[in-house]
């Protein structure tokens, strides 16, 4: 008890040198803090934006396409998707099931031909979003990853159109089409001859990747079936109301499918989406890096204030230990000394850093766009609790770390000696 | 009973690669009640005999005993507890710890034990700081008191867990005349009142004057 009064009577002695140590201190939380919201919001964008406008959560497809599936796509088709739909109807996370079909071919307007990967949709499932350009430019610095397709020229399909498709961006430059242009899509049927049918160019879309923009056409399902001549479909798409219900409904959909003997396999969005996980691996190593460098900072900065007092104390020291404290209470002494400054400083920045970023994120910060993506963005730094904890943990811990040697050299002193020291 | 009893105890320094003999086997012995100087010039040998007798420091060679128990082969702790609650102290430089009010401060030795309950052990203390007449002074810090009234916490301080010795190394040598007077009446008061025993070093003759008994020391060694 006398310990820690005396430890934390001590801290506010020498009152600046005690703000600057509290400072580094703080201010090490709250760079954490702020990166930690910054990368979390970064990544919560590019994960919905993705979900939504790509994979969904999950995908269901008969099993063995992901393995073997790459040369004979249609070896995988499903041939009951209704009967699949009603099963998951159930489900209250789910927020809705879609059927899709994805193909290869050649798109042609009689000059230009161009190969491009094709996804049969159902409109009303995934619509795309009217968004003209002139629209986008205004909003482009100041609002989130967009979470959906956008339709920036022309319109966007629906279930009645048989013969329309909408283009992505980079595709339509590609074969320099415009909107209420003529096309030819040639595909290879299920059964293995060649197809081909004249569309129309419905609009341009533009999602958050590039990589799709450039390759990708949507078309209504029922017009890509009669393309490729088949009823099935490849893939089943569902969609979550929260993203965390992810593995939970995953796990609830197998059982589903296993009492009902059905062959097939579920994958995730994460499994869906490598560019995501592969950045998030990266951000997680750069925050990795960041905690170890303000790890060190703080331990630094505790240890050179921990050390100086020890020194300046010493004849307090030798004093304490003349009336009868052993070297343990010692120990104590420093250790709590050290220990109080490290939850201070944690506690000031905790409150400070959350703060921060609470007031940064209400005003924002205009980003370029994300590798690999079309958009600039609008970051929303999340004050995200697990960081905090880990900041509060960080903080216990490097002042634990930091002032174990000085509490250490203390207790060591020859009282005798320490005794001299006062003046 | 001897209070105190220190039988042909040596101290050596090793300083660089000379080897200084600071005590040359010096026998001493106190009885309770006394009020014994130990007088000598600066370096004869007076801290490290206080230091031997208080097991701050331990002897080359020679045996002390407090209370008739010997302190050689007993442990850091346990010289720590016997400090703790059989010597008290009194400091050349006051050593007040200066975060803690004057009230802590004499408080701070009774805390090291856990035989009574914090609100007796306040009581003890505030009573202490009575007996040196501080009571009023009992919520300042050592920096808003002057060194008399310093050294009056620590006397406070070294009889507050009713020592059977209190050592006090030069406890006048930082004051002024006046002031070390008063001080030294003070030790001599509470000597007569409650029967502490006093060893204090000194190489003032008027401080000799009040003593007991004087014991000199020459060069590591007691005279006559």
């Amino acid at each position: 008890m006398i310990t820690l009064k005396i430890a934390i009577r001590n801290i506010f002695r020498h009152r600046t040198r005690t703000i600057i140590t509290l400072s580094a201190i703080a201010f090490g939380c709250i760079s954490l803090i702020f990166v930690g919201g910054f990368f979390e919001d970064t990544l919560w964008q590019m994960r919905e934006s993705y979900i939504r406008a790509h994979t969904g959560h999950l995908q269901v497809f008969k099993t063995g396409f992901f393995e073997k599936g790459n040369a004979h796509p249609f070896d995988y088709l499903i041939d009951n998707p209704q009967e699949i739909i009603s099963l998951t109807k159930d489900i209250p996370e789910i927020q809705f099931v879609t059927s899709r079909i994805e193909f290869s071919g050649l798109l042609s307007t009689g000059d230009n031909t161009i190969s491009f990967i094709g996804q049969g949709i159902e409109p009303k499932n995934e619509p795309g979003y009217i968004f003209s350009e002139e629209k986008l430019n205004l909003m482009r610095e100041n609002t989130n990853i967009p979470s959906t397709l956008l339709i920036t020229k022309g319109d966007s399909l629906k279930e009645t159109d048989a013969y329309d498709v909408v283009l992505g961006k980079g595709l339509a430059a590609g074969i320099e089409a415009k909107v209420g242009d003529g096309l030819i899509l040639l595909a290879n049927t299920v059964g293995g001859s060649i197809n081909a049918l004249d569309v129309n160019v419905k609009g341009i879309f533009l999602t958050s990747a590039k990589a799709f923009d450039d390759r990708f056409l949507r078309l209504n399902l029922a017009t890509a079936q009669k393309l490729l001549q088949t009823n099935s479909v490849l893939s089943l798409m569902i969609r979550l109301n929260k993203t965390e219900d992810t593995i939970k409904v995953k796990d609830r959909l197998q059982e589903l499918f296993k009492g009902k003997n059905m062959d097939l396999e579920i994958k995730t969005w994460v499994e869906l989406s490598d560019f995501y996980t592969k950045t998030e691996a990266l951000f997680n190593r750069q925050f990795l890096i960041l905690k170890l460098v303000i790890g060190i900072v703080v331990i630094l900065s505790i240890f050179n204030t921990m050390n100086m007092a020890v020194l300046e104390r010493t004849g307090e020291i030798g004093t304490i230990m003349a009336l009868g404290t052993k070297k343990s209470g010692v120990l104590n002494l420093f250790l709590y000394e050290g220990i109080a400054l490290g939850l201070i400083g944690g506690v000031i920045g905790i409150a400070a850093g959350s703060i921060i970023t609470y007031l940064v994120s209400i005003i924002g910060i205009p980003m370029p766009p994300a590798p690999g993506a079309t958009f600039n963005w609008l970051s929303q730094p999340k004050v995200v609790p697990s960081v905090l904890i880990f900041t509060f943990l960080l903080s216990l811990f490097t002042s634990l770390i930091s002032s174990l040697f000085p509490a250490y050299k203390a207790s060591k002193l020859e009282i005798a000696s320490a005794l001299r020291f006062t003046a | 009973m001897n209070v105190v009893r220190v039988e042909k105890a040596t101290k050596d320094y090793l300083l660089g690669k000379i080897t200084v003999c600071a005590l040359k086997g010096v026998d001493l012995q106190v009885e309770k009640g006394e009020f014994l100087a130990i007088a000598g010039p600066s370096g004869s040998g007076k801290t490290t005999l206080l230091n031997l007798i208080s097991g701050i420091e331990t002897p080359s060679s020679g045996k002390i005993f407090i209370d008739e128990r010997e302190l050689s082969g007993l442990t850091n702790n346990e010289l720590a507890d016997i400090r703790a609650q059989r010597i008290g102290f009194i400091f050349q430089n006051f050593n007040l710890l200066p975060v803690l009010t004057a009230v802590e401060n004499v408080e701070y030795p009774l805390l090291l034990t856990h035989k009574i309950s914090s609100r007796e052990k306040r009581i003890i203390a505030e009573h202490a700081l009575s007996q040196v007449g501080l009571a009023q002074f009992a919520r300042h810090r050592p920096l808003e008191l002057s060194g008399g009234q310093r050294q009056r916490v620590a006397i406070a301080r070294a009889i507050v867990t009713n020592p059977s010795v209190i050592l006090a190394d030069e406890p006048t040598a930082n004051l002024d005349h006046k002031t070390g007077e008063e001080i030294l009446g003070l030790m001599k008061k509470i000597n007569q009142e409650q029967q502490t025993t006093f060893i204090f070093s000194t190489h003032d003759q008027k401080v000799m004057d009040m003593a007991s008994r004087v014991v000199r020391l020459w060069d590591g060694s007691i005279l006559g």
